[in-house]
């Protein structure tokens, strides 16, 4: 596969770059070919991202050079990038929310006709791929109707559409739900046997097994291995991202004493489509939460996980049924958010801190019950900056805005807030979502810390591997019913799977 | 004379009235339209209004020609517009602060240009079409023979831009612009020359909107003549959802219920003219409600005109 005379299109030689004190890329040579697949491995922050962006124009490198079937060119913005035909498709999408797919592909398209008449829909499927990478999104229908995988697609159409030899994708499973994903590693195989060449930054290391033909593993700025997929083992490869031989894989600790400290019983709610998550409905929920117990909430997607998350949290009215912490009702009508929860919405920047203020005013935003009339800025600063140590945000700076950190440090800041104190209910939705390997396993020990101090945990999430290692019991939510509960010692994949298809066998 | 009679009276001019009456507001709600569609709130509106009907009356009157009274009149509000422009665009200021700026700068300006006017009146406006046989036609007759160039373009307008923006490539881009300037840019659009084109269109067809109710309504000129049209089209914008076809029922609703109070009034209705002149206000708020009753979202309004808002000023 990988022979020494394989034509490269893109060559990276010597590249470096330094933000301020931080040096990203040192000295980073990079190879990549035509009809191949390579997974650019590594930790957050080690500077995958950094490099790519460099290659699509986005970053100057400030030495190094980049060749293009041999010869060297300078890249200076996108634009240059894309017209040497290097496209790449980021984690926060370029389309327009309200515009058609047909509207958003023929805005990207040089070659779009021009004229009031077109049918539109008609061109897009004569002149775009997208009726051949993903023939079930109709081009009239509205980006924002479509489905986080779905929109993927549609990014990927439009870096094709415009000849793209060259596709470079940002991390771009980490929002895809199981089966999504693995409709993407069977295009994206697609793409390389067509001669694309891709490259998939990722940290996920079912992704390199899934579709790669070769990984580069970054730790630190520098690319540390490069070597045919089938080579390395995921052993080795976690080593040379995390720099560590035996990470420690925590393990949670059985609950304590079975008594049931959360009940809830007979809970029903809806939320309409007005709300942000789309309309769903859950109907007589019943679950008992010993103190200390973590339960998984599996279930695909939009089967009222977020309505159930919102309800437990008391974002959002129950339209019957009660919740009991302890023996008292969990929320009342009327009263003030209780302290002791903790809650870690999906979609951190939207649900989970104010964009725009800054990390010491989200910190603090829990305790803004306790707040005094005129407070301390000095005491919600050390306050701030001891969490952010702690969580190891980056970059470390209290006075940054909120909308300014990346995903998994804007994630890390909730978990900061949520997780510090001594919560008695934790809800977690999707809790190491866009984390590294590293920073998952500092929370699943914060989880179990808090198991381990008797709080409950209601965590929602779509990866059965995770929910099996590490949760205590999984109840299936389908169509808002808790269609099964299984003790995770005793659970089987299968019946799982068959929970949630709604019974059906799976495919 | 009997009820009956007071009825037809009202209702027999009423569709020519509502149309003469909507036309000034057709040509600004549709300009102001555009400049949202591009992500831009303009306040200025009735400024710009307000330079439009004097700039529009005074080269009437001096020149004679209603043509060109109305053409200067929209060129009026495009240089007042463009203050907009410069202001947020360039200067980074806040829309809100601008648009009222150039409303008032507008309605000073204006009463001051037009001191000299006051009193005069318009001898050769438009010619309507002369046809004294079609006016013997019942509802249609007086409609053919009443009608000017002006109603008339007004009328074409509406569905020519709604085609022209929701199925042209610029059209396109322009409605891209509006929804986010970072990804329009990142496609290669020079968003902010979209967003001056945008402003300046919507100051133009304000002018025009200015100088069809100077020129071609009242046939006068009185300081502050245009008694708030300019924000009611701003509000109108919003009930007909950014969508310029829906822009014309949506302005004749308006003008038709304006156009009822006044002739109810004529017929001595035993209602206070006060009340009565409240009757179109009512009607946008009714149809707002019931719009957005249906609709339950933000009912099509462009992304970036969010950040007019959330943006601390």
């Amino acid at each position: 596969m990988r022979d020494p005379k394989r034509q490269s299109i893109v060559q990276l030689q010597g590249i470096s770059k330094r933000f301020g004190a931080l040096i990203a890329n040192d000295q980073v040579s990079l190879d990549i070919a035509p009809g191949e697949v390579l997974a650019l491995l590594g930790e957050n922050g080690a500077g995958k991202s950094t490099l790519m962006k460099i290659l699509y124009g986005f970053y100057q490198a400030d030495a190094g050079r980049i060749l293009i079937e041999g010869q060297p060119v300078t890249i200076d913005s996108p634009h240059t990038a894309m017209r040497l035909g290097i496209a790449m498709v980021f984690q926060q999408f370029s389309l327009i929310e309200n515009l058609t797919v047909a509207e958003n592909l023929m805005l990207a398209s040089a070659k779009a006709p021009r004229g009031v008449w077109v049918n539109r829909t008609h061109w897009v499927k004569s002149h775009s791929r997208l009726s051949e990478l993903a023939p079930s999104i109709q081009p009239t229908n509205l980006i924002r109707n479509l489905a986080v995988g779905e929109k993927q697609l549609v990014e990927l159409v439009k870096a094709l559409d415009a000849d793209a030899r060259v596709v470079i994708l940002d991390e771009p499973t980490s929002v895809l739900t199981p089966i999504e994903t693995q409709r993407f590693w069977m295009l994206i195989r697609q793409l390389a046997d067509q001669g694309h060449a891709v490259v998939f930054i990722t940290h996920k290391l079912e992704d390199v097994r899934a579709c790669a033909d070769c990984t580069a593993v970054m730790r630190k700025g520098r690319v540390v291995d490069m070597s045919p997929a089938r080579d390395r083992t995921a052993k080795e490869l976690v080593y040379m991202m995390v720099g560590r031989e035996n990470l420690a894989i925590v393990n949670p600790v059985p609950p304590s004493p079975a008594y049931p400290r959360l009940q809830i019983q007979n809970l029903s709610a809806d939320s309409d489509a007005s709300s942000r998550s789309s309309a769903s409905t859950i109907r007589n929920v019943n679950l008992a939460i010993a103190a200390g117990e973590i339960v998984g909430i599996a279930g695909v997607a939009g089967n009222g996980q977020q309505l159930f998350a919102d309800v437990l949290a008391g974002l959002l009215p129950s339209v019957q049924g009660t919740m009991l912490l302890d023996g008292t009702l969990l929320h009342r009508a009327g009263k003030s958010s209780r302290q002791d929860i903790a809650y870690i919405p999906e979609q951190p920047l939207q649900n989970g801190v104010a964009a725009e203020l800054d990390l010491v005013a989200n910190l603090w935003a829990k305790k803004i019950g306790k707040m005094a009339f005129f407070p301390l800025r000095a005491k919600q600063r050390t306050h701030a900056a001891r969490l952010i140590h702690a969580f190891d945000v980056q970059p470390p700076d209290p006075t940054l805005k909120a909308v300014n950190l990346s995903g998994g440090n804007l994630q890390k800041l909730v978990l900061a807030r949520e997780l510090s104190d001594s919560p008695s209910l934790i809800i977690a939705c999707y809790p190491t979502m866009g984390l590294d390997i590293a920073a998952t396993q500092f929370v699943y020990e914060k989880l179990f810390q808090h198991a381990q101090s008797r709080a409950c945990i209601v965590w929602i999430s779509e990866s059965l591997d995770d929910l099996l290692q590490y949760s205590h019991r999984i109840a299936v939510l389908f169509r808002g019913e808790v269609v099964g509960v299984v003790e995770t010692s005793t659970a089987n994949r299968h019946q799982l799977g068959q929970w949630m298809t709604g019974g059906r066998e799976v495919a | 004379m009997s009820f009956g009679d007071t009825v037809i009276a009202v209702l027999n001019g009423l569709p020519v009235s509502a149309l003469r009456s909507a036309t000034p507001l057709l040509f600004v709600t549709l300009g102001e339209t555009l400049t949202q569609r591009v992500g831009i709130i303009n306040l200025g509106v009735e400024g710009q209004m307000l330079v439009g009907a004097i700039t529009g009356f005074a080269v009437t009157i001096t020149f004679g020609n209603p043509w060109m009274g109305l053409l200067l009149g929209g060129v009026a509000g495009l240089v007042l517009s463009s203050i907009h422009a410069f202001l947020c665009l360039a200067c980074g200021s806040s829309q809100i602060a601008s648009g009222i700026g150039v409303w008032i700068l507008g309605s000073g300006l204006s009463a001051f240009f037009g001191r000299a006017f006051v009193g005069e009146k318009i001898e050769q406006g438009f010619r309507t079409l002369d046809l004294p046989r079609l006016a013997l036609v019942p509802v249609l007759g007086p409609l053919i023979t009443e009608m000017t160039p002006v109603i008339g373009i007004a009328i074409i307008l509406s569905p020519l831009l709604g085609l022209w923006l929701y199925r042209s490539p610029t059209g396109l881009t322009w409605r891209a612009v509006g929804e986010s300037t970072t990804v329009s840019r990142a496609m290669g659009i020079n968003s902010l020359w979209i967003q001056c084109q945008g402003i300046m269109a919507g100051g133009f067809l304000s002018g025009i909107g200015g100088a069809a109710l100077s020129v071609d309504y009242t046939l006068t000129w009185a300081e502050g003549m245009t008694v708030g049209r300019g924000l009611v089209a701003v509000g109108l914008v919003i009930v007909a959802r950014w969508n310029p076809y829906l822009v014309m029922p949506v302005a004749l609703l308006f003008g038709g219920s304006e156009a009822l109070a006044l002739r109810l009034q004529a017929a001595g209705a035993p209602i206070s003219p006060y009340l009565m002149g409240t009757l179109p206000y009512l009607v946008a708020l009714v149809v707002l409600v019931i719009n957005y009753g249906q609709v339950r979202q933000t009912g099509g309004m462009p992304e970036g005109l969010r950040s007019v808002f959330s943006h601390t000023v």
